[in-house]
């Protein structure tokens, strides 16, 4: 398994260690998308947020892999992906506004080459070998990234979207985020290779099995990955060995299904942002006034995310209408009528 | 205008009730529990499998308790793949076994809606006879709870338009029960549909031993000669308010519930719509497309001159099935939209 900072800090292949700029400016954003992480798991227990299936101990898997991107890129995300979502760019407000169910949420800006978050499992693969295809087609020098859990690659829709990357060398980077748990189901039912990774060979693509929780091994061979891509050298498979410290959504209870010790032992051991922070304190390049400082930031970012999300209008519920289709055909304008009624009694 | 006293229906079959049998307040999940564990007492060709409900018991927790009863050989988690847990359902029909499935949400019975269409559907009829798909495909369904998107579907009309499948839509955890146990000794395959919101919102007295409700056959919830409302699942509890406030102005109410929609129950549309001449059809799928449109056509084909108005559909907007939680109600409908239907059938 890669791995280039071990779980204590330390450095394995202090060639590998990219400049302490980099190494912050990934920290940085860990400790920002895993706060918002924290808190919309918080206020969905306060009934303030829909269901939110949360990321929690796959900040290093997200943030290391979509920070190898560079603009003009796409990504095409799954329903845990918000902490790549945020990193790529996608504001908090809006991401609070998707899973609160309000349509501006779910409206994705016109800057951001995010196809929109798929929740069924694994359709967002195809997806991403088709975007990788088109860029290639017109030459582009960009290129498509996907996440999918160890669950998902038992679906068809995972060979499907691997197999027409590769078979077309379409600039593609596929990302298994394995984090142990397909909602109660363990790694081991789903398959019986001992790494997911392997599949790559039946592609004729590479195959790397990295340390998920190791930022900076996972920035290092997605950018490799990406760049490859870029190079016209066709797709790969990357398995980043994470775990979901977190119930699957927050209607969940691990406890039916597993140890609180797995998780604890994730959190004591082998949490992400501990071992950049030991590693950038180490390095003398952090403090405690830093953190603090950073903690601040990230809180006032969310503090400010909330209050525009919460201070937004209740949605118009033209909104259920909107975006059927281009041109409205008569039964949408039938209903449309039907809801200006219904609107109407209630006083809208 | 004829004003009748609302009766709630007791036409629970005795037929096939089990000698002595003790009643229980169950909710509907605890009743499809009860139907399960019977199922695999009665018959050991019965096995149980899908996502998450071995060790788990399901998401919404319907296999509770089975493997721990019945054995990890009847009772197992599966990788996870629709098409996977469909299409080894056939194979394992081939071979002697009654697989009962479970999708985790109707939303996801999409990724294996080929292995239904295609081969399930079709395998008795393409072998002449020789290989029957002997299942039961159960999953969650509809609306009125905060979750994501594909969550809340109803695809019933998907399967209705697929020859050689039963649909079962229960509105009730006596019916539930009954149902399931008919559905598993039923020779077709048979698609089961389980309210997410009435699993756990109602709760009724259900006979704790073995007993089926047949497949085909509706029921008369409420009786009344002014307007016949035709509808299933949970839509039954939605329409029952509004009947309920309609009786209580002196509009007489025929409240159906067809508990299956296929087979149809057409003998019992047929008989209230001969009495009252007025009919509002409910569902929480699609207008158009949508079942409703079906039973229309029959009307229209076996008792138009019994008609003294149009027949009106109440049934959500052609959209998706959103999860704009805050305005979702103004698609999905509501008490009001069905009072509103039965203004609209007794004004013209």
């Amino acid at each position: 398994m890669f791995q280039i900072l071990a779980p204590d800090g330390s450095v394995n292949k202090p060639e590998l260690v990219p400049d302490m700029e980099t190494v912050e400016k990934l920290y940085r954003e860990m400790v920002r998308v895993r706060y918002f992480d924290d808190r919309l798991a918080s206020l969905a227990k306060q009934n303030k947020m829909g269901t939110y299936p949360q990321f929690g101990g796959q900040e290093a898997s997200q943030v290391g892999s979509v920070m190898a991107l560079k603009p003009g890129d796409y990504i095409a995300p799954m329903y845990r992906s918000a902490g790549a979502c945020i990193a790529f760019g996608w504001e908090q407000r809006l991401a609070i506004m998707y899973f609160r169910g309000h349509p501006e949420g779910w409206r994705i800006p016109d800057h951001l080459n995010m196809l929109p978050i798929i929740i069924d499992i694994a359709a967002q693969f195809p997806h991403a070998a088709g975007v990788a295809m088109g860029l290639k087609m017109q030459g582009k020098p960009n290129v498509a990234m996907s996440w999918i859990g160890e669950g998902g690659t038992s679906q068809g829709d995972f060979h499907a979207g691997v197999n027409w990357a590769a078979a077309t060398d379409s600039p593609a980077v596929f990302i298994i985020e394995n984090n142990g748990w397909a909602i109660s189901v363990p790694r081991a039912v789903q398959s019986k290779v001992d790494h997911l990774m392997r599949r790559a060979d039946g592609y004729g693509i590479p195959g790397y099995l990295v340390d998920g929780n190791d930022v900076l091994a996972v920035h290092h061979i997605a950018s490799k990955a990406v760049e490859d891509a870029r190079a016209g050298k066709g797709p790969s498979l990357i398995e980043q060995m994470t775990y979901r410290i977190r119930p699957h959504t927050t209607g969940d209870d691990p406890k039916a299904y597993r140890t609180e010790d797995e998780a604890n032992d994730f959190i004591t051991n082998k949490a992400p942002i501990d071992r950049v922070r030991k590693f950038m304190t180490d390095q003398k390049v952090w403090d405690q006034d830093r953190e603090a400082a950073l903690k601040l930031e990230v809180e006032s970012e969310f503090a400010q995310a909330l209050e525009a999300a919460d201070n937004a209008p209740t949605p118009d519920p033209r909104a259920l209408l909107d975006y059927a289709m281009v041109n409205p055909a008569p039964n949408l304008l039938r209903q449309r009528e039907i809801l200006e009624t219904r609107m109407k009694a209630v006083g809208l | 205008m004829t004003n009748t006293t609302a009766t709630v229906a007791t036409d629970k079959p005795a037929a096939s009730a089990a000698p002595s049998s003790t009643v229980r307040t169950m909710t509907m999940a605890a009743a499809l529990t009860d139907a399960l564990d019977i199922a695999l007492e009665r018959d050991d060709k019965v096995v149980m499998y899908g996502e998450d409900v071995g060790v788990m018991g399901g998401v919404f927790r319907v296999t509770t308790g089975l493997q721990g009863k019945h054995g990890k050989a009847r009772v197992f988690d599966t990788p996870l793949t629709e098409e996977g847990i469909i299409g080894t359902a056939i194979g394992m029909g081939a071979v002697g076994y009654k697989p009962v499935v479970e999708l985790q949400f109707g939303g996801f019975m999409y990724a294996g809606l080929d292995q239904i269409v295609s081969h399930v559907s079709r395998y008795r009829y393409r072998s002449r006879g020789r290989w029957n798909t002997p299942m039961v495909i159960r999953f969650p369904y509809g609306g009125g709870l905060n979750l994501l998107e594909q969550h809340h579907d109803s695809p019933e009309a998907y399967l209705t338009h697929t020859p050689g499948i039963k649909v079962v839509i229960p509105s009730s955890a006596y019916d539930a029960k009954g149902l399931m146990l008919a559905a598993i000794e039923d020779p077709d395959p048979v698609v089961f549909f389980e309210n997410i919101k009435l699993y756990r919102s109602l709760k009724e007295e259900v006979p704790t031993g073995y007993y089926t409700v047949p497949l085909g056959k509706a029921r008369k919830v409420l009786e009344g000669d002014d307007v016949t409302i035709i509808t299933w699942g949970a839509m039954v509890q939605t329409s029952l308010e509004a009947a309920k406030a309609a009786q209580a102005a002196g509009i007489g109410i025929d409240l159906l519930d067809m508990r299956t929609v296929s087979p149809l129950d057409l003998d019992a549309i047929l008989e209230s719509v001969e009495k009252t001449g007025r009919v509002v059809i409910v569902h929480e799928a699609g207008l158009t497309g949508g079942f409703g449109g079906e039973i229309a056509a029959l009307i229209a084909e076996h008792a138009l001159f019994s008609l003294e108005a149009p027949i009106v559909r109440v049934a959500h907007f052609d959209t998706m099935h959103s999860a704009f939680n805050p305005i979702n109600h103004f698609s999905r409908p509501e008490p009001t939209h069905v009072a509103d239907a039965i203004k609209k059938v007794l004004e013209s």
